[in-house]
């Protein structure tokens, strides 16, 4: 189904191309360079020796209008975190039934938080990408479908968001590479948008099977036991997981106020449910704006081998022993504290720099300190 | 010195006149619509696509750079140019929606303006003439 819709919008462009219809070009990038400030320290995926590819990004996008409200649209992004491979973060068919309901078939992004639809375009937002410890989800795009409606409610006007999907890309998971398989993402968002306030709430559900290979092999373990239902609770198998956004913006003057509250629920697995939030101030001087972020992100370990009889089989301690340390090594509370800069030296270009204070409540070997400086633009 | 003086005087004569250049917002002579300063700055925002009446409203921009335009979206949408391009860069990658078309002149708005119903657009107040009708003065 995947490969078939983008497969649609890629021939339809060139169809289109063909036909001599105009496309439109349109891009941007990030160049991002950070560094960690005490050896041994890293986060982010930054480290204490410099680096110029984590955060970077380039990408190109192609879209024509082919009358009759039909048009389509490739975006192809390409990451320094991937090797720069390029793949497609959108590719899609829309369809404009009245001016303000849209229709998108094809790959696009999940309106799961306030900056996923542009998530990657930095010249669009103060920071150099998002709070990464509120914008954690394992995926952001999917491939399906799409509906957009912009209505006017008295004074406010609103958009409606609904997607339905599934995702199969490899991703990192847990800290292994994996394949896993997200089906029937069902995702609802609305925002309120009045003047200067902006209000948004999101809520996604989605069966997610995300086949981690040491939880794989502990389930295993399990089902040669009487306890096999550990092992089901702990591994990712057709799990329905669950997410809530609540956001808010304002944008009042010179002032920015912007805060985002999230809440994963992946069921009982051994990935634990998550609440993060953030809330960030800044200040517009002129072509500069400088800004401050507070926020923090937690998850309780599932406590899954509750009832299990200790030091009577050495096996059962050993299951034990390693599901304890997996469902532990998901625990987490941390907080950042970021203060940083845009400088909008160019009319399309910006130039950022960021420190950002990062805190393991955990773990205070993980803390760190991370400068990043960062152009980015869109043409 | 005179000389520096007089230069002097020029430039700050220029900067006076530009700062205190007015945009008016034009409409087709025959569309009987009236706008409110919030429904103008909808329509350049891609927030309101009908006039009162129910036709369909077809917004223009001048060219990027252009002074006028910067006046028109520091007085009438409130935001810097970067803040409109960031604005329009969300819509544009996450396909929403599409920035105005640009035109390269006063002239070609008030020639785009007075052909196509439902078309509005801003130009520099001493460009007007009996062509379009001013709606709205920023």
């Amino acid at each position: 189904m995947k490969a078939k819709l983008s497969a649609l919008a890629i021939a339809t462009l060139m169809s289109t191309s063909a036909m001599a219809v105009d496309i439109q070009w349109n891009g941007f990038a990030s160049i991002v360079a950070g560094q960690t400030l005490s050896s041994g320290e890293s986060v982010y995926g930054f480290n204490d020796d410099i680096s110029f590819d984590s955060g970077s990004l380039i990408a190109i996008q192609a879209s024509s209008d082919l009358g009759n409200g039909l048009g389509v649209t490739a975006q192809i992004l390409s990451k320094g975190d991937d090797d720069w491979d390029p793949e497609f973060a959108w590719a899609y068919v829309s369809y404009d039934f009245t001016d303000s309901f849209r229709m998108l078939v094809g790959r696009q992004r999940a309106p799961f938080y306030m900056y996923s639809d542009f998530l990657d375009v930095s010249y669009a937002y103060p920071w150099i990408t998002p709070p990464e410890g509120v914008y954690s989800l394992p995926f952001d795009t999917f491939d399906g479908v799409g509906f957009i409606y912009n209505a006017s409610i008295g004074e406010f006007d609103t958009t409606t968001h609904f997607t339905y999907g599934g995702n199969n890309n490899g991703t990192q998971i847990a800290g292994e590479d994996v394949e896993p398989d997200f089906k029937d993402i069902m995702a609802l968002s609305v925002t309120l948008n009045r003047e200067w306030l902006t209000l948004r709430a999101a809520y996604a559900v989605a069966e997610s099977t995300i086949p981690i290979s040491s939880i794989e092999a502990l389930a295993a373990g399990w089902s040669q036991t009487p306890f096999a239902d550990i092992g089901d609770a702990i591994r990712v198998f057709e799990d329905d997981g669950e997410f809530l956004e609540l956001g808010f913006q304002i944008d009042y003057n010179d002032w920015i106020v912007v805060g985002e509250y999230t809440e994963i629920d992946t069921g009982d697995t051994f990935l634990n449910n998550d609440d993060s939030y953030y809330l960030m101030v800044g200040k517009r001087v002129n072509s500069v704006t400088y800004h401050i972020t507070y926020g923090a992100d937690s998850a309780d370990p599932l406590n899954a081998t509750e009832g299990v009889p200790v030091g009577v089989d050495p096996a059962l301690d050993f299951l034990v022993a390693n599901t304890n340390a997996a469902t532990a090594s998901q625990a987490e509370d941390t907080t950042f504290l970021t203060v940083g800069a845009r400088w909008d030296f160019h009319d399309s270009a910006a130039v950022k720099f960021e420190y950002t204070d990062f805190s393991d409540d955990l773990d205070s070997q993980s803390d760190a300190g991370l400068l990043r400086m960062a152009i980015v633009t869109v043409f | 010195m005179k000389k520096f003086i007089t230069s002097l005087l020029c430039t700050l004569c220029l900067i006076s006149t530009s700062a205190l250049a007015e945009v008016v917002v034009v409409v087709g002579a025959s569309n009987g619509n009236s706008l409110s300063g919030s429904d103008v700055s909808r329509i350049f925002l891609g927030k309101l696509k009908k006039f009162g009446d129910g036709s369909s409203v077809i917004p223009v921009n001048l060219a990027s750079g252009s002074d006028v335009r910067a006046a028109f979206e520091k007085n009438a949408l409130g935001k810097s140019s970067s803040q409109i391009k960031a604005y329009w860069s969300k819509q544009v990658f996450s396909g929403k929606g599409k920035p105005p078309k640009e035109l390269g002149s006063d002239a070609d708005v008030i020639n785009f303006v007075s052909s196509n119903p439902g078309a509005i657009g801003y130009i520099d107040a001493g460009s007007v003439n009996d062509s379009v009708k001013v709606v709205a003065t920023f």
